[in-house]
């Protein structure tokens, strides 16, 4: 079944019909073209595939798409505005917080909300935001220190 | 420490703005116009003989393209050990039996992943049951099911590479059932030895198979063009080159007609070097239908059916002297590598090769055993081998230093091995800071005071705290196809260069290292490098980034390619100058001036651009090549260890402190030690980075990782239930970097990316032990083992 959805994506409207069976993911992905936002396990897991639906959090691939509609959806590709990155791309960029980088947009996403809510954070409160996010490069080390170094 | 521009230096990642900003392209992540998508029907048994196959259904369906079985591919055999002596046992698709839960059957490709996961319901598929077996020591005797009864025939792998004097498959040791491999490996006389030992301990370990947990799930696109008879492939791996040879033998096509495209890795930790059936199928399916076919496998297939650490047994009797010199040492090691050789042949190899160069044994036997299970299969997981044998030999030593009222610090101290040793394979260690490693790590975990206040009453209570430490070594590259890595880098006549380079970033940070080794020998900036990679078409071969050969092997091939084209560039500059001694000259931040007068410059532009007016069109291209080991004239012998391994060990020692809860058995990781001897880091963010990784993952390993098998059904396929650390396990974490200097590394450097996933097992059983003064001698240490031990459950 097919249904007519909006959603605003990095701030621009998007009017989409799609299978009430997609998920977020799917839409972003195969409908928008958004490849940032990535697929790790489908299960709802891993965190790959986090974007900030209202400025929170959430795991797109266990969301149905139509869930979503006339909500605010950021991915990864609307975070550098204008050329300039956003301070928490260069920061996890200069302290080796990216390797692989297949967590890395999911996790920068759960930092920008857990910093919005809370400018500073304790180093438990970092490792509990992104408890929900996997990274198997780093052991979570060079994360933690980038996002402490955006702490004043 | 020598002062470099780039070398040594905190370079962030030259892909890391790719890949912040979601613009990095994976394979998952390519998609093609018209492009179809495949998926695998695989056998719900663990053994069993496939008696009929009806793809009728299937293929009548609207939007299915095409149905492949293995009546397609009959003939299609490879593997990732492919030699005289162990032929390739892998097809594509099962033909006559199925091997484990999981084994490849048919598959589809069709308009949509929908319609190709029903067009699998679809499929009838007849099998007559056969009994399995799961465990390796049962396999192993008389009676046993036997799993690949098959004649294997056909040239081997390397025989076109006229690397092998063995013309003739060899018969193997007929007295073990399932045997898939074996190594035996001896020095010194052992009996004698054991004889005259002051001490005698035996023990038996056993480790459980582990998952790798690539972030980025196993995926490939094919897309052939009839017309050029060309095939182009995008695929999630770590090495362009061995991945096309595998692709070029298993669909008998010369190695040029396939071109591998460069894609971004997420992750391999060794699980993406071998050829899948999903990666020949997408290929197979999409010569077949002449479109574009994508087949990405979904979380539970990568756990199941990719590959997976070998689950290994242990059995070590050491010999000591009173004051802990090692006389003597008999090791015995079976490896299970589930229902095909998978690299079974070489981790048992392996465990011998990553060990031995930590102490020195001076009489020694070392058995190995690779055995057919009906289990899923195992190949390469970072350190491939070394975690298993390490975490045995350590805790052993642990033992035995116990027994004798000595200090494990002082037995390791007086074992280890020390640059200039000569192993008894030939190997050199012209750099070796194992003992340096040992004492910073010893130090930092302060040892002498831990070991002393954990044996208080202060530490009686529920909770107790105790601290261990293992050492380990690992390759930095070896000979293997195609025995070499190549680079060529290209000046431009704005002064910058680009480097074409076969080796893939896996993650790794090869590309950063990589510009950063040219930028230095050049004397340009790193935005002056561009890198274009992991693309066999453009680029040279290169061994892949395993067994810890990038830094060392495409490092040096990236020097001598830029010290090329510096050569070229000086030898115009010196015309324009009007100097004849090229030594006068020097390079740095793209300016060419005299050393003796450093007034008299000239730009790279200039000196370029005047190359190609005067030098009938010279553009400046450098070249460079390092074989994978120059000493070495082939590869070594996995049956038999013989020849040369790698020309340089890298070498770890790593201490844990661990806190148990004595009423739950939970084991809190609470600081974890890594010295790493790197020869020299390249950059300290990167080699830190894989410090990190790799103890992580060593840590999941020994406290909570196991890939939890019942009769060869998975229970465990997904992140959640498999249980890798998280954010919260996360400890306190110290790295010291231990520069020796490696004399054959580019700029002294080698391996970091592997090694140290393998000390930290035995450093956390070790700690547990002080803890709470039980042994735990299999891996991970559940909390119910460590209760057990307790005598509490």
């Amino acid at each position: 079944m097919k249904k007519k959805i909006r959603l605003i994506v990095n701030g621009e409207e998007k009017v989409l019909t799609i299978d009430v069976q997609q998920t977020l993911l799917e839409v972003l992905r195969e409908d928008l073209g958004l490849t940032g936002t990535k697929k790790g396990c489908n299960q709802g897991e891993c965190g790959a595939c986090t974007v900030l639906l209202e400025g929170k959090p959430v795991s797109s691939c266990s969301l149905l798409a139509v869930k979503a509609d006339g909500k605010a959806v950021t991915t990864i590709e609307g975070l550098a505005k204008g050329g300039q990155l956003h301070p928490i791309q260069q920061a996890f960029n200069e302290k080796g917080a990216i390797q692989c980088g297949f967590c890395s947009p999911g996790m920068i996403l759960v930092t920008k909300s857990l910093l919005e809510q809370n400018p500073n954070p304790t180093t438990a409160e970092i490792k509990e935001a992104i408890a929900g996010n996997i990274c198997r490069c780093t052991g979570y080390v060079q994360i933690i220190e980038a996002i402490r170094s955006l702490v004043p | 420490m020598t002062d470099y521009n780039f070398i040594g230096k905190r370079i962030p990642r030259v892909d890391g703005l790719a890949k912040a900003t979601g613009k990095a392209t994976y394979t998952v992540d390519v998609k093609l116009p018209g492009m179809l998508y495949g998926k695998i029907l695989r056998s719900p048994y663990p053994h069993a003989r496939l008696l009929k196959i009806d793809t009728t259904a299937a293929q009548q369906l609207p939007g299915v393209r095409a149905v492949i079985t293995g009546e397609d591919v009959r003939q299609v055999r490879y593997a990732f050990v492919d030699t005289p002596r162990y032929p390739a046992d892998e097809q594509p698709l099962a033909v006559d039996k199925v091997r484990y839960i999981g084994d490849e059957v048919a598959a589809v490709a069709a308009e949509s992943e929908a319609i190709a996961e029903k067009a699998l319901s679809l499929i009838k598929v007849e099998y007559e049951i056969l009994p399995p077996v799961f465990h390796p020591e049962e396999a192993m005797q008389e009676g046993a099911p036997v799993i690949h009864d098959e004649q294997f025939e056909g040239t081997s792998f390397w025989e076109e590479w006229g690397v092998t004097e063995q013309k003739k498959a060899v018969k193997q040791n007929s007295a073990v059932n399932n045997l898939s491999g074996h190594t035996l490996i001896s020095f010194g006389d052992i009996e004698q030895a054991f004889r005259e030992s002051d001490y005698c301990r035996e023990d038996r370990f056993e480790l459980k198979a582990t998952a790798h947990c690539q972030m980025e799930p196993h995926a490939a696109v094919a897309s052939y063009d009839p017309l050029a008879g060309k095939l182009h492939v995008w695929l999630s791996t770590m090495g362009i080159f061995l991945k096309r040879y595998f692709l070029s033998r298993a669909l008998n096509m010369p190695a040029s007609k396939i071109r591998v495209h460069h894609t971004f890795v997420g992750g391999a930790f060794g699980g993406k070097i071998d050829l899948f059936p999903y990666e020949f199928c997408a290929a197979y399916l999409s010569m077949k239908t002449g479109r574009p076919v994508k087949i990405e496998l979904d979380r539970e297939e990568v756990f199941m059916t990719t590959r997976q650490r070998h689950p290994i047994i242990v059995k070590i009797k050491t010999g000591v002297k009173k004051d802990g010199t090692i006389l003597a040492q008999d090791i015995k090691v079976i490896a299970d590598n589930g229902g095909y050789r998978g690299s079974g042949p070489v981790v048992i190899f392996l465990c011998h090769g990553f060990s031995f160069p930590v102490y020195n044994v001076p009489n020694y036997r070392y058995e190995g055993f690779s055995i057919y299970t009906n289990n899923g299969i195992r190949g390469p997981q970072r350190g491939h081998g070394a975690p298993q044998i390490r975490f045995a030999i350590d805790s052993q030593l642990d033992l035995i230093a116990r027994d004798l009222g000595l200090d494990l610090l002082e037995i390791m101290r007086k074992n280890v091995r020390k640059k200039g040793d000569v192993l008894p394979n030939g190997d050199q260690l012209n750099s070796c800071g194992l003992t340096e490693c040992l004492l910073g790590a010893a130090e930092a975990i302060n040892w002498q005071k831990k070991r002393k206040q954990f044996r208080t009453m202060e530490n009686a209570g529920r909770y107790r705290r105790g601290v261990g430490i293992s050492l380990c070594s690992m390759f930095s590259g070896a000979m293997y196809y195609p025995f070499a890595s190549a680079a060529v880098v290209k000046l431009h006549d704005d002064g910058s260069a680009t480097l074409f380079t076969g080796a893939q970033d896996i993650g790794q940070g090869s590309y950063t290292t990589l510009s950063q080794i040219l930028a230095e020998e050049l004397g340009i900036g790193i935005e002056d490098v561009h890198v274009v990679a992991g693309d066999t078409e453009l680029c040279p071969i290169d061994l892949g980034s395993f067994l810890s050969c990038t830094a060392l092997v495409t490092g040096n091939a990236v020097k001598k390619a830029a010290a090329d084209a510096k050569r070229q560039l000086l030898e115009s500059a010196a015309e324009l100058l009007g100097v004849e001694d090229l030594t006068r000259l020097k390079a740095q931040q793209k300016t060419i001036f005299l050393e003796d007068n450093p007034e008299k410059t000239l730009s790279f532009s200039q000196a370029i651009q005047a190359s190609v007016l005067k030098r009938n069109g010279n553009p400046i291209i450098g070249h460079g090549s390092y074989k994978g080991y120059p000493r070495a004239e082939r590869y070594p012998s996995l049956a038999k260890g013989k020849g040369l391994f790698t020309g340089a060990y890298g070498f770890a020692a790593q201490a844990a402190e661990v806190e148990v809860d004595t009423f739950t058995g939970k084991v809190k990781l609470l600081k974890v030690v890594t010295f790493h001897d790197c020869g020299y880091p390249l950059n300290k963010t990167i080699v830190e980075g894989q410090i990190h990784g790799c103890t992580s993952m060593g840590a999941g390993q020994a406290l909570s990782e196991e890939v939890y098998l019942e009769k060869g059904q998975l229970f465990n396929p997904s992140f959640l239930s498999y249980r890798l650390p998280i954010s919260l396990d996360t400890p306190e974490s110290i790295e010291g970097i231990v520069a020796t200097i490696e004399p054959s590394g580019p700029f002294g450097a080698k391996e970091v990316g592997e090694g140290c996933v393998a000390g930290i097992l035995g450093a956390i059983a070790n700690a547990v032990h002080d803890a709470v003064g039980v042994r735990i001698y299999s891996l991970p240490i559940t909390p119910e083992k460590v209760l057990r031990a307790l005598g509490r459950i």
